[in-house]
């Protein structure tokens, strides 16, 4: 009997699927996983690389109190967002710089106390917080022209800083000292690229949703790292795995009506356990033909 | 006297305390100084100081350069980078060319091209497109080696660079630091004063205060009077080339260290 719906059903989107680029919401979709790919390729990227994962977790939950003030105050909800996610992220660097309390303490601090922030102004918002679901958990298939334009803009600039100080970028993260020892502009990069990080994970809670943003910053550059080791490299190869998953994840949550932020992300990490497959039996080729060698 | 550098009375240190003290030393074209102490003595902020990494809290520090950027090399202890930032060795290489000017423009094929000599020169040339990850401490020092010397630098700074280096390659290395010397004034940092006082002119006695020796030579007794790293003498039981004390057994301390430089007690 479910094995029959389930057939039946498959048969039904099946001959939906043919159609299914027509529809605008879908063609917006791909045009924010297109977009996500750029943006998170360059800065997921920048933040495995230089160990940020857990700040960019802290920043990203921080920003949870603008979105609750953005519903507060009847504002679109990605501005407050936006200010929460830099000022926590200035915040953190600052806190752990100039005082004694330790950089992932402040993480944890500002993490939870943004989540909290939220609440309460989601509470003292009169009625139903409509999209509150799409904030946490994503709502690829719902974003608006606004976002997406948005999301257009952030990507040119991201383009761009990269294009332009791609070199600057790459040596201050390797070996800030030694940037500092050659007089590079250390700390007007390190918050410029900050903010870049702020703002590509807000812009891109709006895909993946507060709860799974990190995802599109750290697993397929994790997967690009398996086969290449140069920044570069990863950059590209991690945008190229980013849009594939997610028009995968899109079609498979379209196709088995499951939430598509959790279905990208559940492609996501397949794709990586496959790719280490790879390359686990890779070495292990590798090093018996050198056995045999001898 | 060429000089480079000329730190007049300078006291520095960091929020927990003062860790130098009326340090004055001058630093000229061709030198070649060991800076030797203990832990904790201060001889990393001298260094720091040095760069500009740090500012005195009193004192003058005066720096006779005219080239932007390129006038000091360094090699920072190798505990300090992330070996698996994904970053090839030519990059690393050519990270010694960044400057404040230079954040914009890109390295020119002259600039990749003698990165890659220097690379050749140090017989890694081979390793150019590896990355930081896949190379040995010995490998990763001489890439860092050449970061230092792509500038062409008029001071090159060494800290503690035989931490992570293999036996044979410190050797070698410190031949190679002889060479350069012909061409530019180095500082180097070591808690092994036993191996470094075969190759440098003069030693500066870091703790605290900085007490210079316009030789390679100190006494025990000098040592002793400044409370400096007292490891020296119990270096082992073989009696060191280092304390004017044990000069009559020289010759044999010499060729002891040549074959065996790995005889550290760190």
């Amino acid at each position: 009997m479910t094995m029959n719906m389930i057939i039946l059903t498959r048969t039904t989107s099946t001959i939906k699927m043919t159609g299914i680029l027509s529809y605008a919401f879908v063609l917006h979709a791909v045009e924010a996983a297109f977009l996500a790919s750029i943006t998170c390729g360059f800065i997921g990227a920048y933040i495995v690389a230089r160990r940020m994962v857990f700040i960019s977790g802290g920043i990203t939950h921080a920003s949870f109190g603008g979105i609750g003030l953005g519903y507060f105050l009847g504002i679109n909800p990605i501005f407050g967002a936006a200010i929460f996610s830099i000022l926590s992220a200035f915040g953190i660097r600052l806190v752990s710089k100039q005082t004694d309390i330790r950089e992932d303490s402040a993480i944890g601090i500002l993490w939870s106390f943004g989540m909290a922030v939220g609440i309460i102004f989601i509470y003292l918002t009169s009625g139903y917080a409509p999209n509150l679901m799409s904030y946490l958990f994503g709502s690829i298939l719902t974003v608006t022209s606004t976002d997406l334009a948005l999301m257009g803009i952030l990507a040119a600039v991201t383009v761009a800083v990269f294009l332009l100080f791609y070199r600057t970028i790459l040596f201050i993260s390797f070996d800030e000292e030694y940037a500092r020892s050659h007089n590079a502009p250390v700390e007007t990069f390190n918050y410029l690229m900050l903010t870049l990080v702020a703002l590509v994970i807000v812009i891109n809670i709006r895909v993946a949703g507060i709860i799974l943003v990190i995802s599109y910053l750290t697993i397929p550059q994790s997967t690009a790292n398996l086969f290449v080791n140069d920044l570069k490299k990863i950059i590209i190869l991690s945008m190229l795995i980013s849009f594939a998953g997610s028009i995968t994840g899109l079609f498979l949550s379209y196709y088995w009506n499951i939430p598509s932020g959790a279905t990208i992300i559940f492609v996501f990490v397949l794709i990586f356990m496959i790719a280490r497959v790879i390359v686990y039996l890779r070495n292990l080729k590798k090093r018996n033909s050198s056995v045999a060698d001898r | 006297m060429n000089e480079l550098i000329k730190l007049d009375n300078v006291t520095a240190g960091y929020d927990n305390g003062i860790v130098l003290r009326d340090v004055s030393i001058t630093v000229s074209h061709q030198d070649f100084i060991g800076v030797i102490g203990p832990n904790g003595g201060g001889k990393t902020t001298l260094i720091k100081l040095i760069l500009g990494l740090i500012k005195p809290v009193s004192g003058t520090i005066q720096r006779f350069d005219n080239q932007e950027g390129s006038f000091i090399g360094y090699l920072p202890q190798q505990s300090q980078i992330d070996r698996k930032f994904p970053i090839t060795v030519r990059d690393i290489v050519l990270s010694g060319l960044m400057s404040a000017g230079k954040g914009l423009s890109r390295y020119s094929s002259k600039d990749k091209k003698q990165a890659l000599d220097l690379l050749d020169q140090m017989g890694i040339g081979h390793l150019a497109k590896r990355t930081a990850g896949e190379l040995s401490g010995g490998q990763l020092q001489r890439v860092f080696i050449c970061r230092a010397l792509i500038s062409s630098p008029k001071l090159l700074i060494l800290d503690e660079p035989n931490t992570f280096v293999d036996n044979r390659f410190e050797h070698e290395m410190y031949e190679l630091l002889q060479q350069f010397n012909e061409n530019m004034a180095i500082i180097i940092i070591s808690h092994d004063v036993g191996t470094i006082s075969y190759f440098v002119k003069t030693i500066a006695c870091v703790n605290t205060y900085l007490h210079y020796h316009p030789s390679n030579i100190i006494t025990e007794e000098q040592l002793a009077g400044y409370n400096c790293p007292l490891q020296i003498i119990t270096h082992g039981d073989v009696p060191h080339t280092v304390l004017q004390k044990h000069d009559h057994s020289h010759d044999h301390d010499n060729e002891h260290d040549h074959t065996h430089p790995d005889h550290k007690h760190d």
